[in-house]
């Protein structure tokens, strides 16, 4: 490696593993986050015109702010506090992990003690051993310079949280990349009575009957109708041949081959009887018309446009009803010559309407469609191991606070003085209480028979 | 004839009467420090959760409907989570001083929610899931916990700006006489005060009313650690309040996660939580700074709770 390239890595690995640069990271990520939550996602292009101001409008769409999560610089963040996660864990996390046992200056560690006791420097330490080995700390003795110091650490192992975590949004990262390789999703307006190929795999879904319910409910404010299910009944036909009923509702998907099929939405498509002269016009009426599509007249440039189709009509005012249940169905048709809209009306089921030209459309009848989205993701259960990983690491980390006591016993012309420090991944003053407690506890137990040691608890100064 | 209220309601009408009498006197007890105050104000709370845990088990129990799923019931579960929370770490880490506040919000919250009330409303079809009694109670815990952090974080602001003011402010004499090169640890009979206000210390020997109102509070290191611990109870709930959202998105909407405002704001404050417990490991960073973070925080769980749910339409918009 030349001693230029060296430098650069060097520099990368000083910027990424720097706490304050992921948490720039993080804040850019948080606030382009935001943006997508602030500004509608996947709309029309004409619909940020109608939103926004025509300069705003175009910044939307020239920035891809309008699909900002799937934009390259939304992933390129993902990516770059990836790795920034990644050189953290490496340099700082995994080292920190496990600190090296090191002399300390006792009196300049804001968390700080000393206990004079009488006795011989030997049993004080082994008295001092015991008394932290019966609290649960994990005793070392190491000697540095001839002194001989003791190190007594508490939830060394939670030391591993933060490594945990990052661990867990790794696993995150990585399952949402196996779906981006290998999943895929997409929908299916499904007629009754209409067959699909499932995609993917040999097999087919035949939709046998839709069927919603809605329930009027007066509240204070007015007339609601509430949704209360809406239900699938399919014949799935798998790779041995073998047709089987399932029914899909929401929040109870089925799963053909691994791949989800889930209730999403529904609606109604159209058969039209369309004459002319009083001739029915076969290639236009055993057509299914959906929502938006048209009937173009033959020999004209006249087309008739599916509108809407109307559940119950109001039999007072002849206008849709807000009631989606179906009473009294109509289509709302538009005419259009040429482009240009004509007229429009709404039509009763099994009325005609003249369009002109011995022309006439009559809505026959109306077909429930079902709404289903499929979806194929292999990444799921990476993702969910993955967040429950990151959930555990959290934990670890917020509620097990590793810490570290230094302890040196020296002789004293009276006996010895212990000194005592701590030290805590998050701190001092979370330690603090607990630190004084200990101090108390161990004065305690240093003169079981004495009558006190020489010093006040108020002297275990912090 | 004369129509009753339904039990649910009078149990409602209860729960905020006792948050409002208990916001008052612990508002009282953080002016005054008359402790009777506090010992009327403890248990009015106590009644508040306790009246309101029934309420919410009597709507049950009447209209057979799991009353969480519209803006009324969560924020009627927000009001005692927030309490319940508070009332937790008072006990704790002697917070009452900061009781009259979170009450008080709570109450706020609680009389909001009354106006979103339309009756017994059963549940849209993506909402009849067994996730409804687990997402839902996780998320709306988070929320309260953030809402005892932001109290908390608010008053060490108030503190250190005070102490700032102070330190600028030219003193008299006898103010740094009184306070200056103490070293001395004083006991309120609550948390211990270190000095790390000076200039507050000083000020309230010398017989300031304001600076020794600050002084009775906890030093600002105590206040930064209890911003700390309520945040870490808050954010494992956010993060499992998204997973187990996530989960439940995988049943409902075909994927666990679906760019929803609701699921991206939620996504937002959970990032602006990790950034304050990544500052929060930097000893620089820690105190005016973080805190800083964590007031900003809550502003972003209020705009994942309101402002997505009553401006921003989406999957998650389930205001009735």
């Amino acid at each position: 490696m030349t001693a230029t390239v060296r430098a650069y890595y060097e520099d990368f690995i000083r910027t990424f593993s720097n706490v304050l640069f992921a948490v720039c990271l993080l804040l850019i990520w948080g606030l382009m986050t935001l943006v997508g939550v602030i500004v509608q996602q996947g709309k029309d292009p004409s619909d940020y015109f109608g939103m926004y101001a025509p300069p705003l409008a175009r910044m939307i769409l020239r920035l891809n702010i309008d699909n900002i999560y799937h934009s390259p610089y939304y992933v390129g963040m993902i990516g770059l506090i990836l790795i920034s996660l990644t050189v953290c864990t490496f340099k700082r996390v995994i080292p920190a992990r496990l600190p090296a046992l090191r002399p300390v200056k006792i009196d300049k560690i804001p968390l700080n003690a000393g206990v004079d006791v009488p006795g011989d420097e030997a049993s004080v330490r082994a008295h001092v051993e015991q008394f932290f080995v019966k609290r649960g700390w994990q005793v070392r003795n190491r000697e540095f310079d001839g002194t001989e110091w003791t190190f007594a650490d508490k939830h060394n192992w939670a030391r591993r949280g933060v490594l945990i975590a990052h661990i867990g949004f790794a696993i995150i990262a990585a399952g949402t990349t196996v779906y981006w390789a290998k999943g895929f999703s997409g929908d299916s307006a499904v007629l009754v009575g209409q067959t699909i190929d499932v995609p993917h795999h040999n097999a087919t879904l035949r939709l046998n009957n839709f069927n919603f319910k809605i329930q009027p409910i007066m509240t204070k404010s007015g007339m609601v109708y509430q949704p209360i299910d809406y239900v699938s009944n399919v014949t799935v036909v798998g790779d041995d041949g073998l047709p089987k009923n399932e029914t899909i509702r929401v929040n109870h998907p089925i799963d053909i081959g691994g791949t989800l099929f889930y209730q999403a939405s529904y609606g109604f498509a159209l058969k039209f009887l369309v004459t002319h002269d009083g001739t029915r016009s076969a290639a236009l009426s055993d057509k299914t018309y959906f929502t938006g599509d048209s009937i173009t007249l033959p020999g004209s440039q006249r087309q008739i446009q599916v509108m809407q189709f109307v559940p119950t009509v109001d039999r007072q005012t002849g206008q849709p009803s807000a009631d989606p249940r179906i009473n009294d169905p109509a289509v709302a048709l538009a005419v259009a010559e040429g482009g240009q809209t004509a007229g429009a009306a709404l039509v009763p089921m099994k009325t005609w309407i003249d369009v002109g030209d011995g022309w006439r459309v009559t809505p026959e009848q109306y077909v429930m469609v079902s709404g289903l989205q499929y979806r194929y993701d292999p990444g799921v259960p990476l993702v969910g191991i993955g967040a429950f990983v990151l959930l555990a690491g959290l934990v670890i980390s917020f509620y097990f606070l590793p810490a570290r006591l230094f302890v040196r016993v020296q002789s004293a012309p009276q006996g010895c003085t212990v000194g005592l420090a701590a030290m805590t991944v998050k701190g001092y003053d979370i330690f603090e209480t607990q630190f004084g407690e200990l101090v108390a506890d161990l004065r305690k137990s240093l003169a079981p028979s004495a009558p006190a040691s020489s010093l006040s608890p108020a002297e275990a100064t912090t | 004839m004369q129509q009753h209220m339904p039990l649910d309601a009078v149990l409602m009408v209860i729960a905020i009467g006792a948050y409002v009498i208990s916001a008052l006197a612990l508002l009282g007890y953080f002016f005054s420090r008359e402790e009777w105050l506090k010992h009327l104000g403890i248990p009015l709370a106590i009644a508040g959760v306790a009246a309101q845990i029934a309420q919410l088990v009597a709507r049950w129990e009447i209209t057979h409907i799991w009353p969480l799923l519209n803006l009324y019931g969560s924020l009627s579960l927000f009001s005692v989570v927030s309490v319940g929370i508070f009332i937790y770490f008072a006990y704790r880490y002697k917070l009452w001083f900061a009781g009259g506040f979170v009450v008080g919000l709570a109450a706020l919250f609680l009389a909001y929610a009354t106006t979103w009330y339309e009756g017994a409303m059963p549940a849209v079809p993506s909402l009849q899931s067994y996730w409804a009694k687990i997402h839902v109670p996780l998320v709306v815990a988070s929320y309260g916990a953030f809402m005892v952090a932001f109290v908390v974080s608010a008053m060490y602001l108030l503190k250190y700006y005070y102490e700032q003011r102070l330190a600028t402010a030219p003193a008299p004499a006898n103010l740094a006489m009184a306070g200056g090169g103490s070293s001395a640890n004083l006991n309120t009979g609550e948390m211990r005060v270190r000095l790390d206000s000076p200039n507050i210390a000083a000020a309230a020997a010398a017989g300031n009313a304001t600076a020794y109102w600050f002084n009775t509070m906890p030093s600002l290191a105590q206040l930064d650690i209890l911003v700390y611990r309520v945040v870490a109870v808050g954010l494992p709930l956010l993060t499992l309040g998204i997973i187990t959202g996530a989960m439940w998105a995988h049943e409902a909407w075909g994927a666990y996660w679906q760019w929803d405002p609701k699921e991206t704001a939620a996504l937002f404050s959970w990032i602006v939580y990790a950034i304050y417990m990544h500052l929060h490991t930097r000893s620089a960073w820690r105190g005016v700074r973080s805190t800083w973070i964590s007031a900003v925080g809550f502003l972003t769980i209020m705009f994942c709770y309101f402002g997505v749910n009553l401006w921003i339409s989406g999957l998650h918009s389930y205001k009735m």
